[in-house]
């Protein structure tokens, strides 16, 4: 996987109005593969939650029946963390603001994944 | 009465006349009264009757149980034994035992009105108790909102179940299953929203292959489940948790009070 | 579970670290192998030879990396098919330290890693600084390190 896929991908994906961070993060480690993150964003704080998060709720879902992780959306008071389940273990993540459209985000982050994959 | 069972104490007069003395609460004459019209004919269901309703009005109910019990061996359906151990239930809150006896009761005389009216209050009474059950057991949390009986799942944060339920696709019930991996997955997502500084945390949607789930806090200390099959829009989704979660909040305020 | 340490300040910090990133069994140590405080489920290992061992490998690793004149370690892992062994190097107002962290498939090592910049801080901040202290002696350093396991194995 070579960078020059990755980083114009997270590029797209930070230019969506509201995004603050786009990373893409091996899940089971959680350790960052490639980042374009804003000034204060943790990357290797949201790396580790993100792939924790996401096995969580991969167990979750498992036994709820909803079947394999695609997308997941934490929202909070001030903010929100989307992961996209990409290809060979990896998560496409991105930190918002809490007004962002994610509808938008996660279209783009789909492209994301697709481009890297 | 009084005069006509001096003059023929074997009269049976005295059953009409210990109910009327009953009535007026002058109970030990009505004992007195009951008690030797039983020497007199001591195998006699309604004697026995009239007996037992007194020592049910003097507050022993025992007696008053072991006297009809008695009654109903001599006479398998007769009425009044029927409804007096239907009161004696009642009043132990066993209303499905009160039922049982109003209802052979009155197919031994379905033109009792007495027993119609007992059968309305055990029946209301019943219904009562269930309603009070259901309210603390949180069978009835959702009731009225699409997926109550399968896919709506309150628990608390240390992932014991609350309320609601969840069903896998076989049907069968995998509530507290579901409620361990959904805890953990909620303690995921405060964590993570505390440490990335964004704040308390609100919903925790996942869009799986095959459903939607929704997860959200309606109270301190309490998470909601809704899932939905993969063909409901993640709007509708969000919108029944909505509702969900308002009817969380109502049962949990009202376990509080 | 409580940790066991040898100085209160140890305590806090290393109870933060493994509730946080789950750890099984974490170690905090001299970069000679003396353990100053130890939490989880220590029967698992040999602590003292496990300490040993961690202290060898940052010794010698460091050595590497002096040689490639390359920056000091911080952070070493090795990921088993079932555990994760972690070891980091720290310094703190008492010197020099080395955590060995072994974890399990129910954490990750980026988790390890985040809370064990967490941990590090929080040791900084608690330790109580202390004037430099001279040559240490063969005497001293026994009289210390039984001194430490019996604080240990009380």
């Amino acid at each position: 996987m070579k960078a020059e896929r990755l980083n114009p991908a997270l590029d797209r994906i930070t230019r969506v109005r509201g995004v603050r961070g786009a990373m893409v993060v091996s899940a089971d480690d959680g350790l960052v593969v490639a980042d374009a993150l804003m000034e204060g964003i943790r990357g290797n704080a949201v790396a580790a939650l993100a792939g924790s998060l996401a096995a969580r709720l991969g167990r979750a879902a498992a036994v709820t029946d909803a079947g394999g992780q695609r997308f997941v959306h934490l929202a909070a008071e001030g903010g929100a963390l989307l992961l996209l389940a990409g290809s060979e273990g990896l998560l496409i993540v991105a930190v918002t603001d809490h007004h962002v459209n994610v509808g938008l985000a996660r279209l783009e982050m789909q492209r994301a994944a697709e481009e890297i994959a | 009465m009084t005069a006509e069972l001096a003059r023929d104490p074997a009269s049976l007069v005295f059953l009409q006349l210990g109910e009327a003395l009953r009535l007026q609460r002058q109970l030990d004459a009505a004992a007195r009264v009951a008690r030797s019209g039983l020497e007199r004919h001591p195998d006699r269901p309604d004697a026995l009757d009239l007996y037992a309703r007194v020592l049910a009005d003097a507050g022993n109910r025992d007696g008053a149980r072991e006297t009809w019990e008695h009654v109903l061996t001599l006479a398998p359906r007769h009425v009044g034994a029927l409804k007096g151990l239907a009161y004696l239930a009642y009043r132990e809150r066993d209303y499905d035992a009160a039922l049982d006896m109003l209802e052979t009761a009155l197919s031994e005389d379905p033109a009792d009105q007495t027993v119609v009216l007992a059968l309305q209050t055990a029946r209301a009474a019943a219904d009562r108790l269930d309603a009070e059950f259901r309210l603390r057991t949180g069978a009835d949390i959702f009731a009225g909102i699409e997926g109550a009986d399968h896919a709506i799942l309150l628990l608390d944060a240390r992932g014991l179940v609350l309320g609601g339920v969840l069903r896998d696709h076989r049907g069968l019930v995998v509530s507290e299953e579901v409620a361990a991996y959904i805890a953990g997955a909620a303690q995921e997502a405060e964590r993570a929203a505390r440490v990335l500084e964004l704040g308390e945390w609100q919903t925790l949607e996942c869009e799986g292959t095959d459903g939607h789930l929704h997860v959200s806090p309606p109270a301190r200390d309490a998470i909601l489940l809704v899932r939905r099959d993969r063909a409901v829009p993640a709007g509708r989704v969000a919108l029944l948790a909505r509702r969900a979660a308002a009817a969380a909040q109502a049962w949990l305020e009202a376990q509080a009070g | 579970m409580k940790a066991r340490v040898i100085e209160p300040w140890l305590m806090a910090p290393l109870e933060r670290f493994v509730r946080e990133c789950g750890a099984r069994l974490t170690l905090i140590m001299t970069p000679s192998g003396q353990v100053l405080a130890q939490y989880g489920f220590t029967r698992a290992v040999e602590v003292m030879s496990a300490a040993a061992l961690g202290a060898g490998i940052a010794a010698s690793t460091a050595e590497i990396v002096k040689m490639l004149d390359e920056p000091d370690f911080r952070v070493l892992n090795h990921q088993s098919p079932h555990h994760g062994i972690f070891l980091g190097r720290f310094a703190t107002g008492r010197g020099p330290l080395l955590a060995l962290a072994v974890y399990g498939a129910d954490t990750s090592i980026g988790l390890v890693q985040l809370f064990f910049e967490d941990l590090v801080a929080d040791l900084e901040a608690a330790a109580p600084v202390v004037a430099p202290r001279g040559p240490v002696l063969a005497a001293d350093f026994e009289r210390d390190l039984n001194e430490s396991l019996a604080t240990l194995f009380r």
